[in-house]
């Protein structure tokens, strides 16, 4: 009999050894990431897989055993007796035990990712209804990262690429082997921001600062997504973060920099109205067609319909209003500090000419940039 | 019939409700002779012990952790 179980365990042993390299293969499991502490949370994950395999080996094994050995064909009985004091003080000590185990490596990966003491850089991580905002707090550099895949490819007129919904118009470039610590927060609602290949999964919470932090050994590309249902663009809100070498990094800030004061001295040329149209509609496209549309019309109860619209036809500094500060309370945000004064003079220029609003006038990027001047940051909450 | 839970045995019931199981001799010992005021004041003083011994372990993982 107990060569039956040796040989009962044995080959569950193996059917779950083998299943767990089909695993691997299929990419189903926890990844390790690149990481340390994305590799200590793999290794706890495996453990704790492992320890659950072997109590069910256990358990079942006597199950199937008992079921099979006292079998009513070999006149088994049922013994009848109501409480055993001894097994019942048994049967909670050793799931006491076995969880007391567990929560020892547990503590020590815990204890490990919430140190985020003596970081290298700072980077504030807001999530935005739907798009993320880094900023680089020591470095004087924001910037949002928008979904770059095609809409066509969503809407299933194009094919779909390798990175389908897992692309961004630029990436969070971060430095290797830097302490990196993210401050989280959210100008919305709760998102979650999260990078599985760092082991980093935080809420990011209006009104909160939530921390995490990384130190990434490898340069290459990591994506991740938004991990908390944050409305209509939620599976459309991607991270896509790009580590570098330290050498790189500081050349791609001062790039960083130099293009932000390049926007800046282009705000002062003058536009014409086809080079705001043109630029508009791009701009129209990635900020704000998730929730009025790319033709303007809207979402009937939820996103008013552009073309047409009162105010984008209306008197042009009420437009110009709205689509710089917001309306506080609504899905509308402020866009003064999302866009450069270049980009907001040509999405409302756009507005107020596409789908047939033909105001035929242009908004120019010096009379925004003026508005932009005074205050900073007076819209956000 | 005047078998009254001693102290010891009062904790020691406490004790064991904590751990979720108890004899059915004891339990009936409790519930005829005890007074249920005993086994809540002892009840508040292992929750209270049980809380504080809770932040010194955390306190203790954390030196540990070397955080
Ligand atoms: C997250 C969804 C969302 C995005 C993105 C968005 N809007 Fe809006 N927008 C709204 C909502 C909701 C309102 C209605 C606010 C209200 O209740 O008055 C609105 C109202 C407006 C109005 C006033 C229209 C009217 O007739 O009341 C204009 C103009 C406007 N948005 C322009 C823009 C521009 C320009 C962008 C991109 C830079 C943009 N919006 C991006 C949700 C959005
Ligand atoms: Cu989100």
């Amino acid at each position: 009999m107990v060569r039956t179980i040796i040989t009962t365990i044995g080959s569950g042993l193996g059917l779950t050894l083998y299943s767990a390299t089909a695993a691997a293969a299929w990419e189903v499991n926890l990844t390790p990431g690149v990481t340390d502490v994305s590799r200590s949370v793999f290794d706890l994950h495996m453990t704790i897989f492992w320890i659950c395999v072997a109590i069910a080996l256990v358990v079942f094994g006597v199950m199937f055993w008992s079921i099979f050995h006292h079998r009513k064909s070999r006149g088994a009985k049922a013994h009848n007796f109501h409480e055993n004091t001894l097994v019942e003080v048994i049967w909670t000590i050793i799931p006491l035990a076995i969880l007391v185990a567990m929560a020892v490596p547990a503590t020590a990966t815990l204890v490990q990712m919430y140190d985020s003491s003596e970081a290298e850089l700072d980077i504030q991580v807001t999530g935005y209804q739907w798009k993320w905002r880094y900023d680089y707090l020591d470095h004087d550099l924001n910037f949002f990262s928008n979904l770059s895949t095609p809409r066509e490819q969503i809407t299933n007129e194009a094919d779909k690429q390798e990175h389908y919904l897992l692309e961004v118009d630029r990436h969070l470039v971060v430095p290797v082997a830097t302490k990196i610590r993210f401050l989280l927060t959210s100008n919305d609602v709760i998102h979650s921001w999260w990078v599985p290949a760092l082991a980093v999964k935080k809420d990011a919470i209006p009104g909160f600062i939530n921390e995490a932090w990384t130190v990434i050994d490898e340069p290459g590309i990591y994506r991740g997504q938004c991990a908390e249902l944050c409305g209509k663009d939620h599976g459309f809100m991607p991270v896509v973060i790009e580590a570098v070498s330290q050498d790189d990094f500081q050349q791609w800030l001062a790039d960083a920099r130099a293009e932000k004061q390049s926007a800046a001295a282009a705000a002062e040329r003058t536009w014409t109205l086809d080079e705001l149209m043109q630029q508009g509609e791009q701009v129209y496209l990635r900020a704000c067609a998730a929730c009025h549309l790319p033709n303007g019309e809207g979402v009937p109860g939820a996103f008013p319909a552009l073309k047409g619209s009162p105010i984008a036809l209306g008197d042009v500094a009420g437009h110009i209003d709205i689509v710089l500060n917001g309306k506080s309370g609504t899905a509308m945000q402020a866009f003064r500090d999302q866009l450069s004064a270049t980009e907001l003079a040509a999405v409302i220029t756009y507005e107020r000419n596409a789908w047939g609003n033909s105001l035929g006038e242009a908004v120019s990027p010096v009379q925004i940039a003026r508005l932009l001047e005074p205050s900073t940051g007076e819209a956000e909450q | 019939m005047s078998d009254k839970p001693t102290l010891w045995q009062t904790l020691l019931s406490v004790l064991s409700s904590f751990f979720g199981v108890q004899s059915e001799h004891n339990r009936e010992r409790d519930f005829r002779n005890g007074r249920p005021v005993h086994f809540i004041l002892i009840g508040l003083l292992m929750a209270a012990l049980f809380v504080i011994s809770i932040i010194l372990l955390v306190r203790w993982a954390l030196i540990l952790g070397g955080a």
